[in-house]
């Protein structure tokens, strides 16, 4: 049986206009086994990583710890890198969410740790519409990667998307399935 | 195919390129392929970035066709290049919308005026229309002469429309270069509109304290019969004001505008108000507080006919643009219209405007005193009553909503009594009532808004018009040299992604910091609905000229050719290039010189987009906010990998100077903390004196650490001597560059790219 294919997400305005659509990662088992398939990801945070509660944290919270369990550098966006402070964390790159995707692009990039190119990049909290648009642009001009959107809304252009989630209880256990089917590095 | 002799002449003619005010530069009336090597030189550096809206091309018969990836269009076209072909479709859109609307502006005025009527912009301006003078080479003198200028850009329009049939164009980099010709047309559209109707009006010119405009819709006195006009063509709204002048009506009856007719209406009159951006038009009109609604040209919602026979409201459209299949009433008199649309509540297509003006003044007398009634917003118990069967649980609303706005729960809560939240979407909303459209209840979302919109009034200052050659004299050197940090001009729509005053918070820092602020349009309004702690709106805290730390409204959409003239002045009167037919020349400077930034973070609409695509053609990079992702196209460098030889003015050698300034020429930040450093960061030039280099820098650093955390991490990239570190930072800047690596850089006061790519343009031209 084909795989759920994620084609009418969350947003209307992010509704699928092609042929090639999102599988969707229903299992958090089975999102923890696609970053564990990586061997160079990278884990950008969009600015709503910072005022999204989930339960009584952030969804900073989740995000940094999936990044940790993984050793997973993390690109902070928009001005997340000021709540990461907060926090005693310190980023490994600060490009904006479209200038990250204009070097994503390139396979001939080393990364932000110098390693060569991302061959997985997570994206959790950035602002679903531009989101989507920067998912499109690797989907067709990064073939040498994968994009796996973790957001609660879905994401047709990414390579896997989390399926609609709207109750926040829900989204904390997918979040901490990922992060328990992780474990620690 | 190259230009003929005979078109040549024919050019000549046209431009009257006997007239000795300055030498006849290489490009007069460029043709789609002229400075197509500086645009690809402009490529080079920066490359274009596509996010595709859509994976499929469904313009021909052929198709559809599915481009994802690698796949090819039957007709042989790619991703990229069906990317590039939309943004010149919408380039061209945008520049057809500001042509015409010059065009129709025009040819009003010169029926009114002659041909001959003369162009005086005032004592403070002799360089009248610098775009029209690099652009084509032409001094306009009249405005017969403006109509020369729109008669170019639709010759131009026509070879670029056809580019884009299928067959035509195959390169993205052709389409773009295309498109930046689109772009650079739509700014000589720009500036002949808004000369037209400053001269043929009498708008403020030569004047920066002009008069400050009541803005907001609670501003409105809805107890006097209440005409609102919608769109961006006031040839009407001042017909309107003309009337009530006439007949002793002018304190009797309420006029008002959506949108930039309000802004241009106001500068006719300063008893006019604005109501507010494009934003606000369904809100004010579903609340029928309007006895007639007006609609002229662009950004006007289709569906204001239905809205305006809702409300009970009389309409009127005054436009070939927008004609909604209304009956052209014309040649009828006032009294036969009047009779059938009070009588019958008929909707009319006025084309002739002094006619309209009459129809709708007087339909406003008679429907007022009968509508008092229906002049009453929803009221909080109301609003909570139509809002009962919400549950807050199925999300209709907030999948619908292109903001991506949680409607649910303010509507719920409003439904509980509690409206703080719905007040907070409303300050976000975009208007565009695709959440009512989504509601399975029916709940008039719109209308249980009003219950919860603030109605505080607001000042802004009506548009000024061009930037006065004495003020160019005055802030060339320092902005030249980068002491005055840059020249920043907010532009565009209400498509904000957050806060509507959000704009008036990146002015203020911006203006405290020490940068000319200029504003136009709906981000010329959304800026005025901020006060402070005294109830002041930017327009009243700062100076309203064209120098540091000052705040200036150009005016509207139109206007936005004057900031751009004024980068163009920096280079023609400060630095005494000659501006005639040398767009290179002018283009050249002001990329590598003058620190100047657009800015658009509401972006909807193609005239917006047309209009940032010219800037990118002159040099000026733009930031956009969110929604502009969707445009599909941002042009981005490598950053410090890219390309950034230039040749030293003074040694004619080719120098690489490792800094990546402008950084980009176009691209998205997500939130407006992001775009505060960024729009400081485009700022930056290759020309900037050491001493200009450290008061951007502190700029850029001060910024950076209140709104993002600890230093930039990219401060190597624009350091380039220890010299430009600002005092204040210093020990610590110094110790992050030593960590880094850091190398010092050299600084060029001649910087040029002329001469680093084919061109007709000699490199000593560059100095002067």
């Amino acid at each position: 049986m084909a795989s759920e294919l994620m084609t009418m997400p969350y947003y209307k305005v992010n509704i699928l206009t092609g042929t090639k659509a999102a599988k969707v990662v229903s299992e958090p088992a089975e999102a923890a086994s696609i970053i564990d398939k990586a061997t160079n990801p990278l884990y950008v945070f969009g600015a709503e990583v910072i005022d999204s509660p989930v339960g009584d944290k952030l969804l900073i919270d989740f995000a940094l710890d999936i990044a940790k369990s993984r050793n997973i550098p993390i690109c902070a966006t928009a001005h997340v890198k000021k709540k990461m402070m907060e926090l005693g964390v310190l980023p490994d790159s600060t490009y904006d969410i479209i200038e990250i995707v204009h070097f994503l692009k390139d396979k001939n990039w080393m990364g932000v740790r110098g390693k060569g190119f991302h061959d997985l990049v997570l994206f959790t909290g950035v602002r679903c519409d531009l989101a989507e648009r920067g998912l499109s642009t690797l989907k067709h001009f990064a073939p040498h990667l994968k994009t796996f959107a973790i957001c609660r809304r879905s994401h047709p252009n990414a390579d896997f998307a989390v399926p609609i989630i709207t109750k926040t209880e829900k989204w904390r256990g997918y979040l901490e399935g990922v992060i328990g089917e992780l474990g620690t590095a | 195919m190259s230009k003929g002799k005979l078109r040549e002449e024919e050019i000549r003619r046209i431009i009257r390129a006997d007239d000795e005010w300055e030498p006849v530069g290489p490009t007069p009336m460029p043709s789609l392929t002229d400075l197509r090597n500086w645009d690809f030189r402009l490529l080079d550096t920066y490359e274009p970035f596509y996010a595709p809206f859509c994976d499929l091309c469904c313009l021909c018969t052929f198709g559809k066709c599915d481009l994802t990836g690698d796949k090819k269009g039957a007709c042989g076209i790619d991703i990229a290049a069906q990317q590039a072909r939309w943004i010149l479709i919408c380039s061209l859109m945008g520049t057809a919308a500001h042509g015409a609307h010059g065009r129709h502006m025009i040819e009003h005025l010169i029926e009114k005026y002659g041909e001959d009527f003369k162009i005086d912009l005032g004592s403070q301006v002799n360089v009248e229309a610098p775009i029209i003078r690099t652009v084509m080479g032409l001094k306009p003198e009249n405005l017969g002469d403006l109509r020369k200028a729109i008669e170019y850009v639709e010759r131009e329009m026509i070879h670029l429309v056809s580019a884009t049939h299928m067959g035509q164009e195959g390169s993205y980099r052709d389409f773009e270069s295309k498109a930046f010709h689109a772009g650079m047309l739509d700014h000589v559209a720009l500036e002949a509109a808004d000369i037209a109707q400053i001269v043929g009006y009498g708008l403020p010119t030569s004047i920066a304290d002009t008069a400050l405009v009541d803005l907001g819709w609670g501003a409105i006195d809805v107890k006097k019969p209440t005409i609102v006009v919608v769109g961006h063509n006031a040839v009407t709204a001042n017909a309107i004001v003309d009337y009530l002048r006439q007949h002793d009506l002018y304190d009797k009856v309420e006029v008002a505008g959506l949108c930039c007719t309000a802004l241009d209406m106001t500068r006719y009159d300063s008893g006019a108000k604005v109501i507010g951006p494009l934003s606000r038009q369904r809100f004010f009109l579903k609340a029928g507080l309007a006895d007639v609604v007006v609609t002229d040209e662009q950004c006007v919602v289709t569906d204001i006919p239905q809205m305006a026979s809702e409300a009970g409201a009389a309409m009127v459209a005054c436009s070939d643009k927008i004609c909604y299949g209304l009956e052209e009433a014309s040649a009828k008199t006032a009294d036969e219209i009047l009779q059938d649309m009070l009588e019958n509540q008929k909707q009319f297509l006025i084309l002739d405007s002094e006619k309209a003006a009459e129809v709708i003044v007087r339909a406003a007398l008679a429907l007022a005193p009968v509508r008092q009634e229906r002049k009453k917003i929803m009221t909080q118990e109301e609003a909570a009553l139509v809002s009962a069967k919400c549950r807050g649980t199925c999300e209709a609303c907030n999948r619908a909503c292109p903001n991506l706005l949680p409607i649910n729960v303010a509507i719920n809560q409003a439904r509980q009594g509690d409206f703080a939240k719905l007040g907070s979407v409303f300050l976000r909303c975009i208007g565009c009532a695709k959440c009512e459209e989504a509601c399975v209840n029916d709940i008039p979302i719109q209308k249980v808004m009003q219950a919860a919109a603030a109605s505080d009034t607001y000042k802004i200052r009506a548009g000024r018009g061009p930037i006065h050659d004495v003020e160019i004299r005055k802030v060339g050197s320092p902005i030249v040299l980068g002491t005055i940090p840059g020249v920043v001009l907010f532009a565009g729509c209400s498509n904000f992604p957050g806060d509507i005053d959000d704009v008036a918070w990146l002015a203020e820092e911006l203006a405290r910091r020490k940068y000319i602020v200029t504003l136009s349009g709906c981000a010329a309004m959304a800026a005025s609905m901020r006060k402070d702690e005294d109830g002041k709106t930017i327009y009243e805290k700062y100076i309203p000229e064209f120098d540091a730390g000052c705040i200036v409204n150009v005016g509207s959409c139109v206007s936005n050719a004057h900031v751009v003239g004024a980068a163009i002045k920096i280079a023609n009167i400060f630095a005494t290039l000659p501006n005639r037919a040398n767009f290179e020349l002018m283009a050249d400077y002001i990329l590598n010189r003058v620190g100047a930034c657009g800015v658009v973070w509401g972006p909807y609409s193609q005239k917006a987009l047309s209009i940032g695509t010219g800037a990118v053609r002159w040099g000026i990079p733009v930031v956009l906010g969110p929604h502009g992702s969707k445009y599909r196209r941002l042009f981005m460098s490598k950053k410090e990998a890219g390309d950034w030889n230039v040749i030293d003015g003074r040694t004619k050698q080719v120098v690489n100077t490792e800094e990546p300034t402008p950084e980009h020429m176009m691209l998205v930040t997500e939130t407006k903390e992001r775009a505060l450093v960024t729009i400081i960061k485009q700022c930056f030039r290759r020309n900037d004196t050491p001493p200009g280099r450290a008061i951007k820098l502190n700029s850029y650093i001060s910024a950076y650490k209140q709104v993002i955390g600890g230093l930039p991490d990219d401060l190597q990239n624009f350091v380039r001597t220890e010299k430009e570190i600002p005092i204040v930072y210093k020990r610590e800047v110094i110790a992050y560059l030593k960590e880094v690596g850091w190398k010092p850089k050299t600084v060029l006061s001649l910087p040029t790219i002329i001469g680093t790519y084919e061109t007709k343009v000699p490199i000593e031209a560059t100095i002067k």
